[in-house]
């Protein structure tokens, strides 16, 4: 046979036609389970969440493991998870009663010994980041298989909360035992409504329904974590329908995700508190080395409520781009962030006045408008527009009087360099989370820090005791106490509490935001 | 040959240790990782006792005999993160990232080849300037904005190609179009170049008044003559490939080494740096080794002492 150069390239051509169709065709083949796809930035990378911090590696495990309780989505209360119910026998004793029945996925009985186990483990192992954590706790003690006792050391308020924090998921103890540490990060089995089918590391991570749940196996059939680094990526696998969710809608963006038919914008507010940290003594971190002879503008007490009064936190929340602004250091969905007016807008608009903060840099000794240099460190970005903030927060600044030396680096220099390095001389300005069971020990006199230790002995005093004021009524009094210690000695001058904006496939899925800002999917049902 | 392999490899083996004082001391530059691991919460009693615990208390000295030591068996210690090998995760994600390489240097030659031999023939005509304009163009666009335009036109636009991810076959064609553009730019710049200057030879002229065809002339004797320059940017651009898939991966979530590398430097997992580095450094090595191979091949006249 006979071919000719154009016939030939004409084959090649038809071939490669070919290829291409069947390297597209899996795209529109339909697949008739329901599958939700949740795309974010990451890391995840350990199965084994107890042995880690990282938000994103929780919520990628909350569906493979249960805890004993769970916090509930709207921020009140606990549900039970492996526990039907539990009871405070006493200040320092809890006990919990399991739920009869229950196993792990391949079959391992879960009861009292397992729990014990878990929590023995994660309260003994020093290399476990959610070690500290743990510590509150004195001794667990199985009463039979379904009852399970924790005694704490102190009486301790934030119990419940702990428990069902970092480090309470359930792994079954004699497969790990049997498979080891490192082999359990592989093939991960829990006792939750969903299993681990597939994974590649810090990639994707495939979740089916398991039919064995205690509560009966959850609506959706199959959910898929995949990690996207790039936002804008991110939005992209949005709008073409290959994702059902992702977790940050970049500003640009919002108007284009919620204009796109099917898609819409849940706003939740995301757990996480931006303040400024001010230093208050030269001796703790690297700054005493760096800067032998640097005596901080911020040791005066008038300086620092000047810079706090100074500050127009409305204004800094709408440049940041989803956030509101806060005084308190605690989230206001718990009753610890809103006693008083802390989390009434109008009381924290009221906070901005310049007037007073030049009235206090005059009392301290700087009059006439000639107030003195602060060293303000800020990342460039970390959940939004945080160099702007720092910018604009700059200009507030110096409008009373204060000359500012503003220094801003990329995110992970920052949090090794001025946050983890305790590098920072005068102000830092960063991002945490809003735990009320922590925050009062970060104004202990022996919790040192990286970065600052804050010592007031009365305000000491008063943390320790809401640390074992187990009385919600009369705990709640003493943190009136401690917010008006906190506004006064101004260390920490917060600024606002970042919101989660998140594009979500609302044509087809029905979800509601935790109020925790973590992305669990347990509640996730079909549309309609 | 024999000699030249064996010279060649024990160059390798002193290079990689080289790569491997820099990989671990540059690591550790900035401090060990358990600032950067350890959550805020931390006091500085328990960074100290988690310090103690991964045994970056150690003078540094002693940590990199321990390292160097496991690392020539292979093992290049747990990974802070996942609990897991280092070097399992390094290798899972190795292949992707050669993958990704192989398909966009073989669609850059493909592209880059043609193009430069026919802008050399046909020098200054429509053609050539259309090529030079292709080179300019693919040499200045920043491949993560092309990987985000190809990302908007065949994914969200004609949803044709999936925008993420190692899923399906499909998967692969935006990112090594992004990969190649860059490489074939430059590749077929550098074969016009080559071709052109071999096409002035004495022998060529020669070929040609004893009446051998252009197409012979041009496959059997310039090209071949042509290939070491380009063979040699051919290689140096498959390093590149390896080491700039970091960015292309990112954008449209290939599941390769870059990417682990990324994340990796960003929580600090520094076994798994140390292990993805070497890697990067041992592949790079290995096709630098191939292409002194190929030399031989491709020209006999060359010897190494």
């Amino acid at each position: 046979m006979n071919v000719t150069p154009r016939s030939r390239s004409a084959i090649v051509m038809f071939l490669l036609l070919i290829s291409f169709v069947l390297m597209v065709q899996p795209l529109v083949a339909q697949d008739e389970v329901t599958e939700f796809v949740f795309a974010h930035s990451g890391p995840i990378r350990t199965m084994d969440a107890p042995v880690t911090w990282f938000g994103s590696t929780h919520w990628l495990t909350n569906g493979l493991y249960d805890c004993l309780i769970w916090r509930a989505a709207d921020g009140n209360g606990y549900v039970g998870q492996a526990a039907e119910r539990w009871e405070n026998v006493d200040d320092v004793t809890w006990r919990f009663y399991l739920r009869e029945g229950l196993t792990f996925q391949n079959g391992e009985v879960l009861d009292a010994d397992a729990v014990k186990w878990n929590i023995d483990r994660v309260r003994t192992r020093e290399d476990f980041l959610v070690y500290p954590q743990w510590q509150f706790i004195d001794e667990v003690t199985v009463i039979d298989p379904l009852t399970v006792e924790i005694t704490t050391k102190t009486p301790y308020p934030y119990f419940e909360y702990d428990v069902s924090f970092n480090g309470c998921q359930i792994l079954p103890p004699d497969y790990l035992t049997e498979v080891g540490e490192e082999e359990f990060a592989r093939t991960p089995i829990g006792s939750g409504p969903y299993r681990l089918v597939e994974f590649t590391e810090s990639d994707r991570y495939v979740f089916e329904a398991w039919d064995g749940y205690w509560a009966g196996p959850p609506a959706v059939d199959r959910v898929i974590y995949q990690v996207i680094p790039e936002q804008s990526a991110q939005v992209a696998a949005l709008l073409a329908g290959q994702v059902d969710m992702i977790a940050a809608v970049p500003a640009p963006d919002r108007d284009l995700v919620s204009g796109t038919e099917g898609l819409s914008l849940l706003t939740e507010t995301s757990n996480r508190m931006t303040s400024l940290y001010l230093r208050v003594e030269t001796e703790t971190g690297s700054v005493a080395a760096t800067y032998p002879d640097f005596v901080p503008a911020t040791l005066d007490n008038n300086v620092r409520l000047a810079i706090s009064h100074a500050i127009d936190r409305d204004l800094l929340a709408e440049i940041q781009g989803s956030a509101h602004a806060r005084l308190a250091r605690v989230c206001d969905y718990y009753p610890e962030g809103s006693v008083s007016d802390l989390a009434d807008p109008e009381f924290i608009s009221s906070w901005y006045n310049p007037d007073l903060a030049r009235q206090l840099l005059a009392e301290a000794g700087y009059a006439d408008g000639t107030g003195p240099t602060v060293y303000l460190d800020a990342p460039n970005f970390q959940f939004g527009n945080e160099r702007e903030v720092a910018e604009v927060l700059s200009v507030m600044l110096a409008e009373v009087g204060f000359t500012v030396e503003l220094n801003t680096l990329d995110t992970s220099a920052y949090s090794e360099q001025i946050v983890s390095g305790g590098n920072n001389r005068d102000i830092m300005m960063t991002t945490l989370g809003c735990s009320p069971s922590l925050v009062p020990s970060f104004y202990r006199c022996a919790w040192v820090q990286s970065n600052y230790n804050v010592c007031v002995e009365e305000w000491d005093a008063l943390g320790g005791e809401i640390a074992q004021t187990v009385d919600p009524t009369a705990r709640l009094e003493l943190w009136e106490q401690w917010w008006a210690t906190y506004l006064d000695y101004a260390q920490t001058i917060t600024l606002y509490e970042i919101d989660s904006v998140i594009g979500f496939n609302s044509a087809e899925f029905e979800w509601t935001p935790r109020k925790d800002g973590w992305f669990t999917f347990r509640d996730l049902r079909p549309a309609g | 040959m024999r000699g030249l392999i064996v010279r060649r490899l024990f160059h390798m083996v002193i290079t990689l240790f080289f790569v491997s004082l820099v990989v671990f001391f540059m690591v550790r530059l900035r401090g060990d990782p358990i600032s950067v691991m350890a959550p805020p919460t931390f006091s500085e009693e328990q960074i100290a006792n988690l310090r103690a615990a991964w045994g970056f208390d150690r003078p540094l000295v002693e940590q990199y005999v321990l390292f160097i030591t496991r690392a020539v068996t292979g093992d290049f210690g747990q990974s802070i993160q996942a609990r897991r090998p280092a070097m399992e995760l390094v290798l899972e994600r190795l292949g992707n990232t050669w993958l990704l390489a192989s398909a966009a240097a073989l669609l850059g030659v493909v592209i880059a080849l043609p193009l430069g031999i026919v802008s050399a023939v046909r020098r200054n005509s429509l053609l050539d300037l259309v090529s030079s304009a292709f080179a300019s163009l693919g040499n200045a666009m920043p491949n993560f904005w092309l990987g985000l335009m190809l990302i908007i036109i065949f994914s969200v636009n004609l949803r044709i190609l999936p925008a993420f991810g190692a899923l399906e076959p499909a998967a692969i064609i935006m990112p090594a179009v992004t990969l190649a553009v860059g490489t074939a730019a430059r590749l077929s710049r550098m074969t016009r170049s080559a071709i052109l200057e071999v096409l002035n030879q004495d022998y060529i002229r020669t070929a040609y008044s004893k009446g051998v065809s252009q197409r012979v002339v041009l496959y059997q004797h310039a090209l071949r003559n042509a290939l070491i320059p380009i063979v040699t940017v051919f290689g140096l651009q498959l390093g590149w490939l390896l080491g700039g898939s970091v960015i292309v991966e990112s954008v449209f979530s290939w599941p390769g080494l870059g990417r682990l590398m990324i994340e990796s430097i960003n929580v600090r997992d520094i076994t798994v740096v140390q292990a993805g580095l070497l890697w990067f450094s041992l592949s790079f090595l290995l096709i630098n080794f191939v292409i002194d191979l190929l030399y031989v091949y491709l020209d006999p006249r060359i010897h190494y002492r």
